[in-house]
């Protein structure tokens, strides 16, 4: 058989530009997104969520074109058989219980009714609520109305899930019992795709990112290979090692480390260098010097340090 | 493929069922079509009060027509009770010029109003039932100046126009916009549950009050007044095509305008000005296929006057086959329309 184009894996944005009269949505947005966890980080107003409701077809670009999966988003009766998306609206249809509003809007594909009743239950099960799924959606509190959402987009069993803000309002417990799922789901081959405000949950879960500034994408890719490309701040560097003050005569000796510092728990050194690889050659070689390293770790690869790099510690996250 | 759309059709119906019948803010709906079924109630229950007041007051002083009738105006009290006898009702008013007096006799069937000033008499009023034809009139003129014009357009208004707009107002209508079905299917269900509803409530409504105008009268008389049923049939199917028509206009002004009464406004406008537009324009416009297809023709000529002359001029009569594809076509016009806006509908709560 003949595995299908590459195109019909990815989510591609050409170009992509969306004005609201006046104002700009996004602009000039050239991204393809492979499947995982991918997350959208942004300021409010950084056009993180107009970038999903245009993959979605709830906006369409003002000029550009959008293919997920090979399928355009002017084409919803084939689009919304392999996508789920829950929308940051804390709004549903009057009068539905948790369990009618899952399985109402699975009757919309056309399946029969005991295949809509499978799949709501099934999706329910897997967000935890089966206990309160008889009741009223109007009675549900912040969390459990996240978690109906979240189950009703992916009652379908869609290849590709798009979740505004999906993490809002949740307690810890289910907070990392929702972050197991994103996972268990991008590990199935699915693109998740996650818009967040919490950096260090972003870190923790996403396979890519994708920063949003002022409607512009500002970068993408795995976080590390993000950093390394952000050449005018150097890069951190924490060495755990017995003797940091011999460690940090050392490495000044190299013309790339631009400032070493004693950790102020006395038990390491942090280091910025200009040139990561070559420190890290170095490092072999000190370490035959009678100083014992027991870890090395980059200390600003993550999407906090690289968003305040790329955006500036002025604007914070939404 | 369209076992697929019914089967979506169906599904769309279902969850907009309960909104449409069951919506708190839909509950004037109802009172407005229950109030023509309340008015010719009322009036039934009159008039077999006042029918069994005139069989009681005839049992005990029967005055035949033609003794009644010998009564002329200039004549005093006296010579009136030398004629008729005691009246069954005398009313007495005075003001410091005037004394007037109120005689009242009846027929069994028609009541006499004799109006003395100082002693003589003035006026003769006969009020007798109003006849099989009269109630046909009246209830035509209800049914086509208010329960079309009025109750069934702004039921309408009502259900049709919360289809979108009350689901972008409630910002749950990007619920249906996420499911894989074409716009076009989504925008026919949403059409099918709004016609659903109107057509049970208002069609209920006009047979209700058929039968609330009919209550007082014995079976010959409520034949004739149906035209042997006829007429059931007939009504009901007007009031159920103009849900069709005043249905799609208003699921497409839903689709189109923020503020649902500008458009509202603009078209009971447009219907009330139907009678001075030119004939091609007439067409465009649901009031123009409906009249045509009343059964009794609201326009009793020189009855009426003033404003109801206005209002009361009836369309140029239209074949019913021509008028029923006309209405449909444009039913189907307006739904096509709707349905290229509805493919372009962003959600953009924010601003809607």
């Amino acid at each position: 058989m003949t595995p299908p184009p590459i195109e019909e894996s990815l989510i591609l944005f050409e170009n992509v530009s969306r004005f609201y009269g006046e104002v700009l949505g996004v602009n000039r947005v050239t991204l393809s997104i492979p499947p995982g966890i991918t997350s959208l980080v942004g300021p409010n107003g950084s056009g993180k969520t107009t970038l999903m409701n245009l993959m979605t077809g709830l906006v369409r670009p003002t000029r550009g074109s959008i293919r997920i999966l090979g399928i355009t988003p002017q084409e919803p009766e084939k689009l919304f058989r392999l996508l789920g998306y829950s929308t940051q609206f804390d709004s549903f249809p009057k009068g539905l219980t948790g369990y009618q509003f899952v399985y109402s809007f699975l009757r919309l594909f056309g399946w029969d009714n005991a295949h809509c009743e499978k799949l709501a239950w099934k999706s329910i099960e897997r967000v935890n609520l089966v206990e309160a799924a008889n009741r009223k959606v109007a009675g549900y509190s912040k969390g459990m109305r996240q978690r109906i959402k979240l189950a009703q987009s992916i009652a379908h069993d869609p290849r590709v899930l798009v979740l505004d803000e999906p993490l809002n309002g949740l307690d810890p417990l289910v907070r990392a019992e929702t972050i197991t799922l994103f996972r268990e789901l991008a590990a199935e081959g699915r693109h998740v795709i996650v818009s967040s405000h919490i950096l260090h949950e972003v870190d923790r879960i996403s396979d890519q990112v994708i920063l949003l500034s002022n409607g512009y994408v500002v970068a993408e890719g795995k976080i590390q290979g993000v950093r390394s490309e952000i050449r005018e701040h150097p890069m951190q560097v924490l060495i755990r090692c017995n003797r940091p003050g011999a460690l940090a005569s050392k490495v000044f000796e190299q013309d790339s480390v631009v400032e070493a510092r004693v950790h102020a728990d006395g038990g390491g050194l942090l280091v910025k260098t200009r040139d990561a690889d070559r420190f890290y050659r170095l490092l072999n070689h000190i370490a035959l010097d009678g100083i014992e390293i027991e870890s090395v770790a980059p200390a600003d690869d993550n999407v906090n340090s690289v968003y305040e790099y790329l955006i500036g510690g002025e604007e914070s996250t939404k | 493929m369209m076992g697929h759309w019914l089967r979506q059709i169906r599904a769309v119906i279902r969850l907009e069922m309960k909104k449409t019948f069951f919506s708190k803010r839909g509950l004037w709906v109802y009172l407005v079509a229950l109030a023509p079924v309340l008015l010719f109630a009322g009036h039934s229950f009159d008039e077999m009060r006042s029918r069994n007041f005139k069989k009681e007051v005839a049992a005990e002083r029967a005055v035949s027509t033609a003794t009644l009738e010998k009564i002329e105006p200039g004549m005093s009290p006296r010579q009136v009770e030398e004629i008729a006898g005691e009246p069954y009702s005398r009313m007495s008013f005075a003001n410091r010029r005037h004394e007037r007096t109120v005689y009242r006799y009846t027929d069994g069937e028609t009541d006499y109003n004799l109006i003395f000033m100082d002693d003589e008499l003035q006026t003769i009023g006969r009020h007798s039932r109003p006849s099989i034809n009269e109630e046909s009139l009246i209830f035509a003129t209800v049914f086509q100046f208010f329960f079309l014009r009025l109750a069934i357009f702004f039921g309408c208004v009502g259900i049709f126009m919360n289809l979108f707009r009350g689901e972008l107002i409630d910002k749950s209508l990007h619920y249906y916009l996420l499911a894989p079905i074409r716009r076009e299917v989504l925008l026919i269900g949403k059409y099918l549950a709004g016609l659903t509803a109107t057509v049970v409530i208002f069609t209920a409504s006009a047979g209700l009050q058929l039968w609330a105008a009919s209550m007082y009268m014995d079976p010959r008389a409520t034949s004739e007044f149906l035209h042997g049923g006829s007429y059931v049939w007939s009504y009901m199917g007007v009031t159920a095509l103009a849900c069709v028509g005043y249905g799609s206009v208003f699921l497409a002004a839903g689709l189109m305008f923020r503020n649902p009464l500008i458009p509202a406004g603009a078209v009971l406008i447009w219907e009330s000005a139907n009678i001075f537009l030119p004939a091609a324009l007439k067409k465009i416009s649901v009031i123009f296929y409906l009249q045509s297809l009343c059964p009794v023709v609201a326009s009793p000529g020189g009855d009426v006057s003033g404003i109801w002359a206005l209002l009361v001029s009836s369309a140029e009569p239209t074949p019913a086959v021509l008028a029923i594809t006309g209405l449909l076509a444009v039913t189907l016009l307006i739904l096509a329309a709707a349905s290229v806006r509805a493919r372009k509908l962003e959600i953009n709560y924010g601003t809607d």
